[in-house]
């Protein structure tokens, strides 16, 4: 047999069955190579979201159920919602700590801190962006809590102990008035928007303008963070804010168009970097006469039957809520989608996110419900998001 | 410098395939399910012994690929006689079957072994569910071992 393939091997051209192997051999290893690096390349990708997505999930199941909530909502009082809540390590650490919707917005805010510092190297800076958020609520609540005239320990049940200004959250709480929080903030991102937003509102009084220019350079810059997608996760992060813009600037024209604003009053807050409303498509929405008009002008839109649906309910109301809840719920559902999508990578946390959002809110939803006087358990689950 | 005929040489090349492979394809499985693991852990500390559980199911491939490459060993190499070319070359076949299969079914384990730690962590009662979807991976890896086996019982190595 051995003479049968030395022969067969020197009858090809090879000069001796050794210079044969070693070619066979380098064929081999190229062949090995490639089959191992192809091999390779998906799953090390996925490799970096192992440990976040155990940790993710791990809290996806602390989520509470539609029976959890069901129980939540029929407790008698707030003081047995937050008896429940200390049922759940999650919460309890934060219930005796601060009022309760301090300590449900705290147990959010760490949601959203632990994802920062967990999440591979690609997408954390979009995530840490994301922690911003609290920056902004903490410089809203500190801005009406002023012109309210809450003393520093009423303001202080209102901030959230989590974001990049944390450093600075002692001194805004003590400054006697807008001017020198102003001050205080000095030297930080929010000076140029604070400078210009914050005359705007000492002279009208509403809060909607310096609302709509901090959510403004929040989403701006968190699009700006995940414009260029290196890979599919951060492609998936890139839809997830993406629709987050597109709803925030379809919640501002629609608001306006209520109030009858036109183009020049309401171009200033808008994101034009949309998504999948780009610029100019933006602009024809802001020129629109009225709600329907905006409507109407999203068609060919994933947005125009979603908001079709609300467009009948905003006629016999007047309310526009059915378009907001419309439109957040479409986050909900990208989010959603991702995270069916995209197990092995960005996915979970992104739903995570969503879902605990949903969860927090519904909580504060629970929680006010219980506060006022005549709302029924039936109520309450009908105010649910 | 000892002389090793070449087809000796062929056989230690097949059992560093067999071992090689399997072993590279096992570790980054076991690294995957022990990335979920931990995460999970530090999430709840009781998963701990599940976590464990999961991350030592990759193990298998290399144990199949070190057996293969022991038996090699031990029936060429350390049999100090030199080897025909050809059974060289069937070595380098029972070191490539079970270092491939290994290198593919032990990653593919470590995946489901990580995303199942996610799901027991998530719901416990996942977690039967979760070894059983773990354990499928493993076929490939039995494959790979039983042509092994089956190429060095009949190419002259074994018996």
């Amino acid at each position: 047999m051995a003479e049968d393939l030395t022969s067969l091997i020197t009858g090809l051209g090879f000069p001796n069955i050794e210079a044969f192997l070693a070619l066979m051999f380098l064929v081999l290893a190229i062949f090995g190579v490639i089959v191992v690096i192809s091999t390779l390349r998906p799953v090390l990708s996925m490799f970096p979201y192992t440990y976040p997505n155990a940790r993710v999930r791990a809290r996806i199941g602390r989520i509470f159920n539609e029976k959890q909530f069901q129980e939540i909502i029929e407790a008698g009082s707030i003081e047995e919602v937050k008896n429940y809540l200390r049922g759940y390590p999650d919460y309890a650490k934060y219930i005796d700590q601060y009022p309760l919707e301090k300590a449900l917005d705290t147990q959010l805010a760490e949601n959203y801190d632990l994802i920062a510092r967990i999440t591979p190297e690609n997408s954390r800076a979009a995530f840490r962006f994301l922690l911003k958020k609290w920056d902004i609520k903490n410089i809203k609540s500190i801005i009406i809590a002023k012109e309210a005239g809450l003393t520093a320990e009423e303001t202080i049940d209102l901030i959230v102990p989590f974001g990049d200004l944390t450093d600075k959250l002692d001194a805004l709480i003590d400054a006697d008035n807008i001017n020198e929080i102003l001050n205080t903030m000095e030297g930080t991102e929010y000076t140029p928007i604070l400078e210009d937003a914050i005359p705007i509102y000492q002279e009208t009084g509403k809060l909607l303008p310096l609302e709509a220019s901090l959510d403004k350079y929040l989403l701006k810059n968190l699009l700006t963070t995940v414009a260029t997608p290196e890979d599919d996760n951060t492609s998936h992060l890139k839809t997830y804010v993406g629709n987050m813009v597109d709803g925030a600037n379809l919640k501002i024209i629609l608001r306006a168009k209520v109030d009858g604003l036109k183009y020049e009053d309401i171009e200033p807050y808008m994101i034009s970097a949309g998504y999948q409303i780009r610029e100019w498509k933006l602009k024809d929405l802001m020129e629109s006469e009225d709600v329907a008009g905006v409507v109407n002008g999203l068609e060919g839109t994933e947005y125009a039957p979603l908001l079709a649906e609300a467009l009948a309910t905003y006629n016999e109301t007047g309310s526009i809520s059915d378009f907001e809840i419309a439109l957040d719920n479409n986050v909900v559902e990208t989010a959603k989608k991702i995270s069916l999508k995209n197990q092995f990578g960005i996915g979970p946390m992104i739903g995570f996110l969503s879902r605990k959002e949903k969860e927090i809110k519904n909580l504060k939803i629970i929680v006010r419900g219980k506060r006022e006087e005549g709302f029924t358990p039936a109520m309450i689950k009908e105010m649910l998001v | 410098m000892v002389e090793v005929a070449l087809g000796t040489a062929l056989a230690a090349i097949g059992a560093g395939m067999a071992v090689g492979f399997a072993g590279l394809g096992s570790g980054l499985g076991q690294g995957i399910a022990a990335a979920g693991s931990v995460g999970a852990v530090a999430e709840d500390e009781d998963m701990f012994a599940r976590g464990i559980i999961f991350t030592a199911l990759p193990e298998t491939q290399a144990i199949y690929g070190f057996l293969i490459a022991i038996l090699l060993m031990v029936f060429t190499i350390m049999a100090n006689k030199a080897l025909p070319v050809t059974t060289g070359l069937v070595a380098i076949g029972a070191g490539a079957a079970i270092g491939f299969a290994g290198l593919g079914s032990g990653m593919g384990q470590g995946i489901t072994a990580a995303s199942s730690v996610g799901a027991v962590v998530e719901n416990e009662d996942m977690f039967a569910r979760g070894i059983i979807f773990t354990a499928l991976s493993e076929t490939q890896a039995i494959y790979g071992f039983l042509i092994a086996i089956l190429l060095m019982v009949f190419g002259g190595i074994l018996g």
